[in-house]
């Protein structure tokens, strides 16, 4: 196997539910050794937001799967006395130590900066709250739909006569990317001083800071820019257009003259493309409403990968609307290998999207699939504590470890589960 | 003043518009010495688009470029000419970084790819950034942000079930990207340093995008099915108040306990066609249609705290204005004043995250060719003569 660029960083990774997972999990792909830490008194609840209702559902969730490979996991109970002693031995030799809680969480426990570096003078801490670790709201609670909501990002988006529009999602991965970001900056301090620090990212910070250009249009401006649904606040036609078939788009996009010109022979140059009102940025936009009419009388008519071809063709950026079953099996992806399928207990096997970086002399691969509940706590407890299965084992009879979640209390069998979900998102068509 | 994160690193930024600019700003605003390549007369494309100030266009007045370049020197070089590309020869020498955000076959046509310039500089980290990344059959096709929202998957289960598909504005994906390229250009760095080589990363914006939702392909692939368009989807949705919008979020049993508590409503959690997560997924329309009535003459302030009372995830929605007034960003000194010669000072965004030892810091963003006699008088030791010749032939 090569080489990987994080190889001999080591993480302790307290984080939950998806922002934080996400960072450390990147970081797991670059090669660190993450040993990721739930309790069986409390899962990682991104387990049973994304899983089943059914007695293994936890083991199901997709997007807690998704954003856990490459990383140890193991079970911790840190109010007992004994889970919080292993987790302080873990801070002796790790390199990073990683949380999402409320700020007063790891103070509550005695785990806070000041207190790990008393164990650990060069361990990099990164703590990344909803809205960071000071401040009258530091305490309160956010999740990822919050994040985005409070970036002032929905208010930019959504159809132009409609509400603001989020996705709910995409504030996560976002603040754990910038979380990942944040340690591979403290840590390139640190390869060169020898020294740790304490990394105090508030996730909404780091969320608005996608927000620049609304932002100086008020600063500069004092303008509210408006919701324009796809379309871009300069450039015309730019939008999504039905095609032939049930629920089939494509987006096409056209930023300048020029690629107006070569648009309008593509489709053949038909007469309405010469008409004065569209015979620049200002006027197509303008007359926006129209245009998409005549767009979409024309893309009605194809396929959408065959838009996609006639305009990229013709110098026009254009591309379907895939559904996530598209996305899978497109050539293009299929070409990159940015899916891996992977093996997984419980799961089995099933194709994961893999890290979307290539590194030439230091590729990235899914090396371990997200760990089943406490799956390697033998593993790290006798590598890394030096402890025989006979402690181990009584560690389990304390329930201080454990594999089996406490509390978790679903009656319905998976495959009913998965189809009143499966019956739910049918009905939204 | 004490030492940043990133002191000492040298940066050849080649980027221009969001993606790649984001990625150097990352590195910039940490300490790094970051040297933005730009295009003689117009420079970087952002400094063309909006938002102007004072709605006038200039190339030193795009708030977009502004705040995506604070922090970097500027100098400009005609890559075209043979000249130019010998004195980037001559700066990949003295670089640590480069990062560009050309389609994948502007560098090598430039005769500036990864093997010619790994032979100058072992240790050069190159960091490519596309649409589609430097393989594959789309290669060399064209994209903006809506076209890669459409390839990932996300926005085909964005919007109302009966109209097209519904983006986020502000061209999230290409901030996605630039971060990307920022944290694995800052680990193969990292290895370098370590004893390892240079190498050449390789940012596909489409895959980068994609990964913002990891979950849903996995979810089509264990159980079959695939998220239609819901317009508000449970649990979670952003609804009108008196005075503007809140989003509220119940994932969880307790969370749906403490809304009905916050509406003193408590009838609502007897209700047994509302008793689970799915069951008032299903019966969404209605469960909204209770809190907007409930909304309605509710201030959004008022909603946000008392929710947060009982620990519900319910927040507000602000618009820019609201934004730059919040209480929590004042304290906190998020949003950051910078002074610019042409614009004067200005409110940005500030740090995305905070290091308690190395301070991030912002300077303003250079003007076009600010550094030009900085840089190839002093660092690459051109006269005065042969300054004025490159002006003169149109190099810089």
């Amino acid at each position: 196997m090569s080489a990987l660029p994080l190889q001999g960083v080591r993480i302790i990774d307290a984080c939950i539910y998806w922002a934080g997972p996400m960072a450390t999990s990147l970081l797991g792909d670059l090669g660190a050794e993450v040993i990721k830490i739930e309790s069986i008194q409390r899962l990682d609840h991104l387990r049973l937001l994304g899983g089943w209702p059914s007695p293994d559902g936890y083991e199901w969730s997709a997007v807690f799967n998704g954003v856990n490979r490459n990383k140890y996991g193991i079970t911790l109970n840190m109010n007992h006395p004994k889970g919080k002693e292993i987790f302080k031995k873990l801070v002796e030799i790790g390199d990073i130590v990683a949380e999402n809680f409320s700020p007063r969480v790891m103070e509550n426990w005695g785990l806070s900066y000041k207190e790990l570096k008393v164990i650990n003078p060069k361990v990099i801490m990164l703590s990344m709250p909803g809205f960071g670790t000071t401040g009258p709201w530091r305490n309160y609670v956010t999740f990822g739909p919050n994040v985005e909501m409070v970036s002032g990002m929905p208010i930019v988006s959504g159809y132009k006569d409609g509400p603001p529009m989020m996705t709910g999602y995409i504030a996560d991965p976002a603040a754990g990317l910038m979380g990942a970001v944040a340690v591979m900056t403290a840590l390139r301090r640190r390869q060169k001083t020898g020294k740790g620090q304490h990394i105090d990212l508030s996730q909404i910070e780091a969320f608005t800071g996608f927000m620049g250009g609304p932002v100086m249009d008020y600063t500069m401006n004092k303008r509210m820019q408006p919701r324009r649904g796809d379309r871009h606040p300069s450039f015309a036609p730019h939008g999504a257009y039905r095609c032939k078939g049930d629920d089939e788009w494509v987006t096409i996009t056209v930023s300048s003259d020029e690629e107006w010109e070569r648009f309008c022979h593509a489709i053949g140059d038909p007469a309405w493309t010469r008409l004065p009102k569209f015979s620049d940025a200002l006027s197509r936009y303008e007359n926006h409403d129209e245009l998409d009419k005549l767009i979409e009388e024309w893309t009605m008519e194809r396929d959408k990968g065959e838009v996609m071809q006639i305009m990229q063709q013709a110098g026009v950026a254009a591309a379907p609307v895939l559904n996530y079953g598209e996305v899978l099996s497109d050539p293009h992806i299929e070409a990159r290998g940015f899916f891996e399928t992977i093996t997984r207990p419980v799961t089995g096997t099933h194709p994961y999207p893999g890290f979307p970086v290539k590194l030439s002399k230091t590729p990235i691969k899914i090396r371990k699939p997200a760990p089943t509940l406490g799956q390697d706590n033998e593993y790290i407890l006798k590598k890394y504590l030096g402890m025989t299965k006979k402690e181990i084992q009584k560690l389990a009879d304390e329930e201080i470890i454990g594999t089996k979640p406490q509390g978790w209390a679903f009656g319905m069998e998976a495959e009913e589960a998965i189809s009143r979900l499966k019956d739910i998102h049918t009905k939204a068509e | 003043m004490k030492e940043q994160a990133l002191a000492g690193m040298r940066v050849l930024d080649l980027t221009h518009y969001i993606a790649g600019p984001y990625c150097t700003k990352m590195l910039s605003d940490y300490g790094a010495e970051v040297v933005k390549i730009e295009k003689p007369g117009l420079g970087d494309a952002a400094r063309s688009l909006g938002p102007f100030l004072n709605d006038e266009p200039h190339p030193e007045k795009s708030g977009l470029f502004l705040y995506l370049n604070t922090s970097k020197k500027s100098i400009t070089l005609n890559l075209k000419s043979a000249t130019g590309v010998s004195i980037i020869k001559k700066l990949v020498k003295q670089a640590d970084i480069l990062v560009e955000n050309f389609s994948p076959r502007v560098m090598p046509s430039l005769g500036l790819d990864y093997k010619t310039l790994k032979k100058i500089n072992p240790g050069l980290v190159m960091t490519s950034i596309s649409n589609f990344g430097q393989t594959g059959p789309y290669r060399d096709f064209r994209a903006t942000d809506l076209n890669i929202w459409g390839l990932s998957g996300i926005l085909y289960e964005c919007g109302e079930p009966n109209r097209e598909p519904l983006k986020m504005g502000n061209n999230v994906s290409e901030y996605v990207a630039g971060l990307y390229a920022a944290l694995t250009t800052l680990s193969a760095l990292y290895y370098r340093d370590e004893g390892g080589v240079g190498q050449h990363i390789d940012v596909s914006i489409w895959e980068a995008f994609h990964t913002m939702q990891p979950s849903m392909t996995l979810v089509y692939s264990y159980a079959g099915f695939i998220r239609k368009r819901a317009g508000v989807r449970f649990p979670w949705g952003i609804l009108p108040c008196k005075d503007g919008y809140v989003g509220f979020f119940f994932p969880t049993q307790v969370h749906w306990e403490s809304l009905c508590a916050l509406m003193e409503m408590p009838e609502l959690r007897e209700k047994p066609e509302y008793e689970t997560p799915m069951m008032r997924e299903e019966r969404r329309e209605e469960v909204t249609a209770i809190i907007v009535s409930w909304l309605k003459d509710k201030r959004m302030d008022d909603v946000f705290h008392a929710a947060q009372e009982l620990r519900l995830p319910l927040t507000t929605v602000p618009n820019p204005e609201q934004l730059l007034d919040t209480p929590q960003h004042k304290e906190r000194k998020y949003f950051v004043d910078i002074d610019h010669p042409e614009t004067g000072k200005l409110t940005y965004p500030g740090a995305p995250f905070r290091l308690s030892e190395t301070p991030w810091q912002a300077g303003r963003a250079p003007l076009l060719g600010e550094h030009n006699r900085e840089f190839y008088c002093k660092r690459l030791g051109y006269s005065k003569d042969d300054f004025v010749k490159l002006k003169e032939e149109g190099v810089i």
